[in-house]
């Protein structure tokens, strides 16, 4: 199948500061992503490189096989981008964000209104749509800027931490919003520093650790292959139980999310 | 074509928002002018070139509000864009660097052209001012806005502060406004300050402008006209020049 995004010994040095070191990465279609890694790792570089608001160093990006530098306008339309920090103009409505963000990338009037009413209600925005956008909460306003990065319906969805400082709640309601959105196609690649959450969402996971790419798979496989499983029955370590291995049990237990939500949410229905 | 008007569309939905700051001020400084320079000073200063002076310095007066406001316009719509970021959401959309800086520059020719016209509207109004060529006048309009736009998207990229931007205004567009012929003829200068003037590339804006307005003017018509035009060519190619090469705003 043909990639995504195909990185070939990408390397970015700021000032003084070597970012990305000669990285190398896959991502085929419809896959959904993650890229993990501490503070300073070079993800947000990464992404920075991607759409055009870093330039590389040396190296090359092809997105559907097409060099960035060579069709920019081509390949920027099919990527839609949620960045890390606020890049938005904090006096409009949140109406006009998403209206004007339509028309950047070539929607009409009419779709640019129904497309923004559509994600304002996936988003549990609806009561917000003529407030500036300075006035959210902190929450909102990241539910905001993702919305805003689907105004387009892009065939590739970059999140660089989307659900920092959503509640758990809406949180979860953005977990199914973005499985569907990736079933039904849409490429994703998100940075987190949730674990649970790459765990639950990516197919594939990357582990990026100054500039480089440390380890690369299946959330499942590289839990087998780097963590030491064992059952612990009352405080004794077994490799096995009952004959059976580690994989073959779940045990549910609940946790503290559940509990959370429990208390503070009343689900909302979906739109 | 519709990403570009999208670009415009949002200029103008900040202009529109600060009508009042920019309608307002051009008539109050208009108006004072008027009442100082017309009814009282200017009766001392007598006639330039066969105009009471505060004719003469009308246009001059019109086209230093005009500079200041585009110049700001675009400067401060960038600087901001680049302060919060959100010019980053516009690099990362499907859309040239030469719509991009187009659609700033409009929206300075915009500002440009509501200022010329409350000035002119006032002067018209309060003096016997009757305007000589409207559409050329216009035009000097349009062509002293561009130059002053694209100044202004130039500016907001250099600049790393606020205070920076400011600088530019006072050091440079001051300087050469109130050298450029606004207040005087240049048949009234000695020979040096005669040279000076006309080294000084607003004298040829405020020239035919003037010209457009009251039928006057020191330099042939075509030179400020060629020399306008030439300008405004060159500035906006800087500023996307500039803008394309991604100049302080992609690392
Ligand atoms: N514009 C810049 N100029 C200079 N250095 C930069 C710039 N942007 C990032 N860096 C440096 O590049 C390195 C990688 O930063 P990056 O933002 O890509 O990390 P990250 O993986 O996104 O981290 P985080 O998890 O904190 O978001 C850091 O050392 C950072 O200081
Ligand atoms: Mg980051």
């Amino acid at each position: 199948m043909e990639a995504a995004i195909s990185i070939n010994k990408l390397s970015k040095t700021y000032k003084k500061t070597e970012a990305l070191k000669s990285l190398s990465l896959e991502i085929p279609m419809g896959e959904f992503f993650g890229l993990l890694g501490p503070n300073g790792a070079g993800k947000t570089t990464l992404i920075k490189t991607i759409v055009g608001l870093a330039r590389p160093t040396s190296g090359s990006i092809l997105v559907f096989g097409q060099n960035i530098q060579d069709y920019p306008l081509k390949t920027k339309a099919v990527i839609g981008l949620s960045p890390q920090e606020q890049n938005i103009d904090r006096y409009f409505t949140v109406r006009k964000i998403l209206e004007f963000q339509g028309g950047y990338f070539g929607l009409r009037h009419k779709e640019r209104r129904q497309k923004a009413e559509e994600l304002l209600g996936k988003f549990n925005l609806t009561d917000k749509v003529d407030e500036e956008f300075w006035k959210l909460s902190g929450g909102m306003q990241r539910r905001v800027m993702i919305a805003r990065s689907l105004m387009a319906s892009p065939k590739i969805l970059i999140l660089d931490e989307p659900t920092a400082g959503i509640d758990v709640e809406q949180r979860h309601e953005l977990w199914d919003f973005l499985k569907n959105l990736n079933r039904d196609g849409t490429t994703i690649i998100l940075t987190t520093h949730y674990i649970d959450e790459a765990e639950y969402l990516c197919e594939r996971v990357a582990i990026i650790d100054a500039g480089q790419i440390v380890e690369m798979g299946f959330p499942k496989e590289l839990i087998k292959k780097h963590c030491e499983q064992y059952f612990l029955v009352n405080g004794e370590k077994k490799k096995d139980l009952m004959g059976l291995t580690v994989d073959q049990v779940q045990v549910h237990q609940g946790d503290l999310e559940q509990v959370f939500i429990k208390l503070t949410g009343k689900k909302l229905e979906s739109a | 074509m519709i990403s570009f008007f999208t670009l415009l569309e949002r200029e103008l939905y900040r202009f529109g928002r600060l009508a009042a700051q920019t309608i307002a001020p051009p008539f109050v400084t208009t108006a004072l002018f008027i009442v100082i320079f017309g009814y009282s000073l200017g009766q001392k200063i007598g006639a330039i070139a066969g105009f009471p002076y505060i004719l003469f310095i009308l246009p001059g007066l019109s086209g230093m509000s005009i500079i200041t406001n585009s110049f700001s316009n675009s400067s401060s719509s960038l600087y901001m864009a680049r302060m919060d970021r959100s010019i980053e959401n516009i690099l990362v959309a499907p859309i040239s660097s030469f719509r991009i800086v187009l659609s700033f520059v409009v929206g300075g020719i915009v500002r440009g052209l509501t200022v010329g016209i409350v000035t002119m509207l006032t002067a018209y109004i309060m003096t016997d001012l009757t305007i000589h060529n409207i559409p050329l006048a216009l035009l000097f309009v349009i062509l002293i806005s561009t130059i002053f736009s694209a100044l202004g998207v130039i500016a907001a990229l250099w600049g790393n502060d606020w205070e920076h931007l400011a600088a530019f205004s006072t050091f440079i567009l001051a300087p050469l406004s109130y050298l450029g012929g606004t207040f005087y003829s240049i048949a009234t200068l000695p020979p040096l300050w005669k040279k000076v003037s006309l080294s000084n590339p607003m004298y040829y804006m405020v020239d035919g402008y003037r010209s457009a307005i009251l039928g006057h003017s020191d330099v042939s018509l075509t030179i400020a006209l060629a020399f306008s035009s030439g300008l405004a060519c060159i500035t906006f190619l800087c500023a996307v020049f500039l803008f394309k090469k991604g100049y302080r705003i992609i690392v």
